[in-house]
């Protein structure tokens, strides 16, 4: 019951520009996606746009096949979840009032609240770890508790598919492996297919099962991070001179940057 | 640990008995708004004389002749700014964001004035004025915050210019008036319960009535709509219709209040902050509107019988409101 979701020839703008050009991208299903870039190059925005937060000026998003412009949208949001770069907290807002409002796509005029939305909540509170700050207003927590509740929030819409844009842009390293850890935990543990538009690129080279790296609105690249990401490639899509080694941790492709300063070894070695 | 449901019940119950013992308040505060005067009613009489348990001409004359369109002008005009300030103030995500000051009552101040000094008309037709005065400054300051929807901080930025505009407007118009035209008009810019008429007091509660149960039910709404436009749009909320909505309801509660009482300000800024520390942030609607019930009679109870000389409510919202939010500038300065 997974759901697909698919770009056909999207166009994406704000005012009188173009950001996301003519753009055909499929989400594999049940999959780690990562989106990166250089600032500018049109990632937020596809995401935006893949989540129906931005009209298409051309072409069309299908979720399962039917454009979700064309769809209800309480539909859509029962299947399609996103979690904004900056979410607004009301005032003094607590943690369970929060992540209950996650609830809102499976409420109606007449379905009210019942049993199983306060499950809901509870699992997303426990799956996140933050079940224990039930009550305590967000204001309150550390930057890595609380985008872990905002995660949590998106959780209890209990959707097939997660959208995340930039989730760990406020976060120390330690909380920015904690948070990818734990995205990784949701779509293991129950198939979820994750999208994640992410800064650091080692990072979504180690948690990326499919890559996409965008330069100025198009597609340069996508697949396996191991299979895409090389020297050649990461210039062209940020720019810069690097070598690409792998990760010893993980592995996966890891880059590292030649500047003007500090190149020292790197030159000798070509 | 608690879970969700244990703690929803824990909230719900405290929202309810807080909502209890407001609407308790505001029903004793009425009470006492019919009882106190010049002719001392006993409070027991006034209980009688309201649900018609006995004939007594002269108190049933003082109750509900005299005092009772004063009382329920309170209740209801200050249920309606307490409503639609919240309302406000939890769309648009800012303290500040109170009907008060982002131009609405300042359209209808312009065109009551209007009315009294430039066209020499008073009574209904004044609030007429002033409600469709109200009106067209919600309706000018929405077309010009518009940019692809309505962003909270455009619309309070655009309300506060449209708002000093009308302000501008309506001192040339008392300026150039006689002097017992503009002391009339300046009476009713400060905003009394005790200037309205019958009609407008109907007009009033059936309004109110019917957007209770309007925001009881939007209130779901409200709470993703508070979250920023993104996440609202990924929960799934349709969010034009949903915020074009609630700011209608609030606008129709501030215009119709207005046009009964004037404009009395600070009741609309200060009754969800109050219902907030009695009940946690994003508090009931309910529990809102009727702090701002309580607001509006323990104010004019000041007004009339506290203080030497009777004034109009609006004088001492105003003396109580203002530091308020100097406080409420001060202290959300040093937050960020």
């Amino acid at each position: 019951m997974t759901s697909q979701l698919e770009a056909v020839g999207l166009t994406l703008g704000y005012d009188d520009r173009d950001v996301v050009r003519d753009l055909d991208v499929t989400i594999p299903p049940g999959k780690v996606t990562m989106i990166v870039g250089a600032n500018a190059c049109g990632k937020s925005t596809l995401l935006r746009g893949l989540a129906r937060l931005l009209k298409p000026r051309g072409g069309s998003v299908l979720l399962d096949g039917r454009s979700v412009h064309e769809q209800r949208s309480r539909d859509v949001a029962r299947v399609l979840g996103l979690l904004p770069q900056t979410p607004v907290a009301p005032d003094g807002i607590t943690v369970g009032d929060l992540v209950g409002r996650g609830r809102y796509p499976h409420q109606g005029w007449f379905r009210r609240w019942n049993a199983e939305d306060d499950a809901a909540v509870d699992r997303a509170l426990a799956a996140t770890g933050t079940a224990d700050l039930i009550d305590r207003p967000l204001s309150e927590l550390s930057g890595g508790q609380r985008q872990r509740v905002w995660v949590a929030m998106a959780l209890a819409q209990e959707t097939d598919l997660l959208l995340l844009d930039e989730p760990t842009t406020y976060l120390d390293l330690h909380h920015q492996v904690e948070l990818l850890d734990l995205l990784t935990d949701l779509n293991r543990d129950s198939g979820r297919t994750i999208v994640v538009v992410l800064h650091d690129l080692n990072l979504a080279c180690r948690y990326a099962d499919h890559l996409i790296a965008m330069k100025a609105g198009r597609i340069v690249v996508e697949g396996a991070p191991a299979d895409v990401v090389t020297a050649e490639v990461i210039t062209e899509v940020f720019g810069l001179r690097c070598e690409v080694v792998p990760d010893p941790v993980s592995g996966t492709p890891m880059i590292l940057p030649r500047g003007r300063h500090h190149a020292d070894l790197a030159e000798k070695c070509t | 640990m608690t879970s969700y449901a244990v703690l929803r019940r824990r909230l719900r119950a405290r929202a309810a008995g807080v909502t209890a013992a407001l609407a308790a308040l505001v029903l004793a505060l009425f009470v006492v708004t019919l009882s106190v005067g010049s002719y001392r009613v006993p409070l027991d009489d006034v209980v009688v004389s309201v649900l018609h348990l006995g004939e007594n001409p002269a108190v049933d004359f003082v109750v509900n002749g005299l005092r009772m369109p004063t009382a329920l002008a309170a209740v209801f005009a200050g249920l309606a700014l307490g409503l639609a300030g919240t309302i406000f103030q939890q769309l648009l995500g800012n303290p500040l964001a109170s009907p008060d000051f982002v131009g609405v009552s300042e359209g209808a101040g312009l065109a009551a004035v209007a009315g009294l000094t430039v066209f020499h008309v008073s009574g209904a037709p004044i609030s007429l004025l002033a409600f469709g005065g109200a009106m067209t400054s919600a309706a000018l300051i929405y077309l010009l915050a518009w940019k692809d929807g309505i962003t909270g901080y455009r619309f309070i930025l655009i309300g506060i210019g449209v708002s000093a505009f009308f302000v501008a407007l309506t001192g040339w118009v008392v300026a150039r008036s006689e002097d017992w035209e503009a002391r009339s008009a300046m009476t009713w810019l400060t905003g009394s319960v005790g200037q309205a008429g019958h009609g407008e007091i109907r007009a009033l509660v059936v309004t109110v009535l019917l957007a209770i149960p309007a925001a009881v039910v939007l209130r779901r709404q409200l709470g993703v709509l508070a979250l920023g436009d993104d996440a609202a749009r990924a929960l799934g909320a349709r969010l034009e219709l949903a915020r074009l909505v609630l700011l209608g309801l609030a606008i129709l509660l501030v215009a119709v209040a207005t046009a009964a009482v004037g404009p009395v300000m600070f009741v609309a800024l200060v009754a969800g902050p109050i219902a907030a520390r009695l009940l946690g942030p994003a508090p009931g609607l309910l529990a809102a509107g009727l702090a701002g019930a309580v607001v509006m009679l323990t104010a004019d109870l000041i007004a009339q019988h506290l203080l030497p000389a009777s004034l109009p409510t609006g004088v001492v919202t105003g003396a109580v409101g203002a530091p308020y939010l100097v406080w409420l500038l001060a202290t959300s300065n040093r937050k960020s």
